[in-house]
């Protein structure tokens, strides 16, 4: 029997994935055999320069895309080949995202957009969910914004909707892509911080993908990425080292 | 009305509820939202507004082409009870029969009319939509919950619509009754004005409308959760999905609808009733033309555009019809179709004309007073088609309007890269002259030969009747497309554009 993705304390894993664009000779690499795993209740930062592949790595793991080569698996479920009902389920109810783009529904105020996952899923929050939703929009300091809609709302507060939203569900994994790209470096930390938070107290696994050092400082654990292909794997370190590091990459090997 | 989309992702729920066998629960919580719902859904200018122009642009369309239908059976049926009354030939069945027929046919074409304009716009609605879509397909909503979502909505505009059109066609008729009672034109028949045939238009309206918003939102099915996270708002996957298919669809209509339209002008050597195989003729062959759309229009769409000469503005508009080719052939199709019908009624008239001279010449006896029976038919007929042109100018409008608001981002980005806002509604200008072209190409072309058949089917078979004709050409009707074409086309999309343009680029680029 196949060894499985939580014998190995890992929520997600991808193994000897590619994916390229166009037809040769005209292909374009954006992952080449990348193996790797996310730990359980554990803080990933996936880093690396633009064109890294990063977006794309997440993209495949989060079952948005497909790959050309390889396996992913989600817990222990294997998404490769999964349907796209499949995967719409998988994403409703065990994946949260949280993006640069704050991506809220501008037309619902700020408590329906926190729960739209459970809309989607057609039902209302278990006592213990709306428990754990309420304790979420207190936490993220929302809970005076709740008739708000998006426009109402700074970029930073708009941000913790979608981490509200993003955690609401008690995902297995939690996505977040440049989740600071958009706020001043302030609203950026805090966010940081409450992702920070979600994953030591609560036990969240987090996979963030960004090209900040200081966003990366903040994970227990950092990936590197360079050309599609995982060059370094390190416990938790300091954004100096991590921009040094990243520095050391840019030369040419 | 943008509170609408909450209400609808509501009714999503109720969707996804029934499918889990949580039907209860959900409602229940539908309910259970209501109380709350005046603050929280505030009208408010929020980004789907122009879709809900668009609904009401719908409902209009719906509102019409039942208004159309109810009132053209209530007059007939009044007509056809003043013969019974004072029936001494003991023709009246056959009058009422005619009547009726005549109706039929105007009342298909108005609905027909209808629905490729509803189709059209609601694809419209859908692209401006993908953003939002592509986010609730993100966090987990499926593709045919979106679907329905906007197919309900499809249904309310029918309901609405038709029911008002319902209300609206009856008042004119008893208007139309009761002015032409007063001045003694037609005696009181006490003519019953709620009869079971009026659910024909009625049901036929709502049922059409709802079909067009199902088809017209088949693109639903291709937005990629990915859409949520780029900056593409136009549709390219279709491309590569199901353009097989819809192709081969496309031309098998287009046969079948040849293969009747032939036989229509065959069969019109021996009946009168051979019109009714070319009105079938020819809503299947343009329906094939229309699925064919976004093939067979961006090519005439080039061809038109390398008259428009190169400077930037013009080069970059002949670019896009290309670069979009749904977005071009939705907007050309609402045209085409307006082009088509009145070119298609006024060649008719035109062949008509020819034949019946022709006839008289032949037997002059037979044909005495011919002339005043058809002026008057020639109203009237151009009365029930200008129903149609109407429903077809508003669908138009529409689209035109609804495309260029979608477009902000795009301007704002061609605004940020230095182009004047003169320059962006040059652009828009040459882009709507294009499309004029080309979209009367396409109708006159059609519109000629569905005209032709027309008459021929429908008088071949008459007395002294010279055979098959070569097509007669009213170049007065032709001329007349033309200019109410270029008119409502530029007014059309040159008002969103200054609108747009009127907005920083900085802004525009906001905008999703």
């Amino acid at each position: 029997m196949e060894i499985t993705t939580t014998d190995l304390g890992l929520v997600a894993r991808v193994q000897h994935l590619s994916k390229s664009y166009g037809s040769d000779p005209n292909r374009v690499h954006a992952l080449r055999d990348i193996s790797l795993g996310i730990r359980a209740a554990e803080f990933t930062a996936i880093m690396g320069p633009s064109g890294s592949g990063k977006s794309t790595l997440m993209h495949i793991m989060a079952g948005l895309d497909s790959a050309t080569d390889g396996r992913s698996w989600l817990g222990d479920d294997e998404i490769t080949d999964m349907s796209d009902s499949q995967l719409t389920l998988l994403r409703r109810r065990r994946v949260g995202f949280v993006f640069q783009a704050f991506n809220l529904v501008p037309t619902l105020d700020v408590r329906a957009n926190i729960r739209l996952p459970f809309e989607l899923d057609g039902r209302r929050p278990t006592d213990a969910e709306a428990a754990w939703i309420a304790e979420l929009e207190r936490t993220l300091g929302l809970a005076d914004r709740l008739a708000h809609r998006p426009h109402e709302l700074s970029g930073g507060q708009q941000q913790r909707v979608a981490i509200a939203r993003a955690l609401s569900t008690r995902p297995a994994l939690l996505f977040a892509d440049e989740p600071t790209g958009n706020l001043d470096s302030r609203t950026g930390r805090e966010v940081l911080e409450l992702l920070q938070h979600a994953s030591r107290r609560y036990g969240q696994s987090i996979a963030m993908v960004t090209h900040d050092p200081i966003a990366a400082a903040y994970a227990d654990r950092v990936l590197f990425l360079a050309d599609g292909r995982l060059v370094a794997d390190r416990e938790r370190m300091p954004a100096q080292q991590i921009s040094e590091f990243m520095l050391s990459m840019e030369v040419p090997a | 009305m943008s509170g609408r989309s909450a209400f609808a992702l509501h009714d999503e729920i109720g969707e996804r509820g029934d499918r889990v066998g949580g039907r209860r629960v959900s409602r229940a919580r539908v309910e259970h939202d209501r109380p709350r719902g005046p603050e929280v859904r505030r009208p408010r200018r929020a980004p789907r507004a122009s879709a809900m122009h668009g609904h009401g642009a719908s409902i209009l369309v719906a509102a019409i082409a039942s208004a159309f239908g109810v009132g053209l059976l209530q007059i007939t049926g009044l007509l056809s009870a003043v013969v019974a009354a004072d029936d001494v030939a003991g023709e009246s069945g056959t009058v009422a029969f005619m009547l009726q027929l005549l109706a039929f046919v105007f009342i298909v074409i108005a609905a027909y009319v209808g629905a490729v304009v509803t189709s059209n716009t609601f694809a419209t609605i859908v692209a401006g939509r993908v953003r939002s879509i592509a986010l609730l397909r993100l966090l987990g909503s499926t593709a045919s919950a979106q679907r329905n979502t906007i197919a309900r909505e499809g249904l309310a505009v029918g309901v609405i619509g038709s029911l008002t059109g319902a209300v609206a066609g009856t008042a004119i008729a008893v208007a139309l009754d009761r002015t032409a009672v007063a001045t003694g034109f037609l005696p009181d028949v006490g003519f019953s004005y709620a009869r079971p045939v009026l659910a024909v238009p009625i049901v036929g309206v709502l049922l059409t409308t709802w079909l067009a918003s199902w088809i017209g939102c088949r693109r639903v099915l291709t937005v990629t959760p990915l859409q949520a996270l780029s900056n593409a708002t136009e549709l390219r996957h279709e491309e590569v999905t199901g353009r097989r298919g819809r192709n081969a669809a496309a031309v098998t209509l287009v046969v079948i609808g040849g293969v009747l339209l032939a036989g229509a002008l065959l069969l019109g050597l021996l009946t009168p009733l051979a019109v009714l195989v070319g009105l079938f003729g020819g809503i299947i062959s343009f329906t094939g033309v229309v699925l064919a759309a976004d093939a067979v229009i961006p090519p005439v769409l080039r061809l038109m555009g390398r008259l428009l000469g190169s400077r930037p503005a013009a080069s970059l508009a002949a670019g896009n019809a290309l670069r979009y080719p749904q977005r071009s052939a939705r907007s050309t199709v609402g045209l085409v179709i307006g082009v088509t019908l009145v070119t298609t009624f006024g060649v008719a008239v035109a062949s008509f004309e020819q034949m019946t001279r022709a006839a008289m010449e032949a037997e002059p006896e037979l044909y005495q007073g011919i002339s005043e029976v058809l002026a008057m038919v020639v109203g009237v007929v151009s009365l029930l088609i200008g129903f149609s042109a109407l429903i077809a100018a508003v669908g138009l409008v529409n689209t035109l309007s609804l495309s260029v608001l979608q477009r902000t981002r795009e301007l704002g980005l061609l605004r940020a890269l230095g182009f004047s806002a003169r320059q962006i509604r040059a652009m828009i200008l040459a882009e709507s002259a294009q499309l004029v072209a080309a979209a009367l190409v396409i109708g006159l072309l059609l519109g000629g030969v569905y005209g032709w058949i027309g008459a021929q089917s429908m008088m071949g078979s008459v007395n002294g009747s010279p055979g098959i004709v070569m097509p007669g050409v009213p170049w007065i009707v032709i001329a007349a497309v033309v200019l109410a074409s270029a008119v409502l086309t530029v007014v059309a999309s040159w008002a969103p554009s200054r609108r747009a343009t009127r907005v920083s680029p900085i802004e525009a680029l906001a905008a999703d």
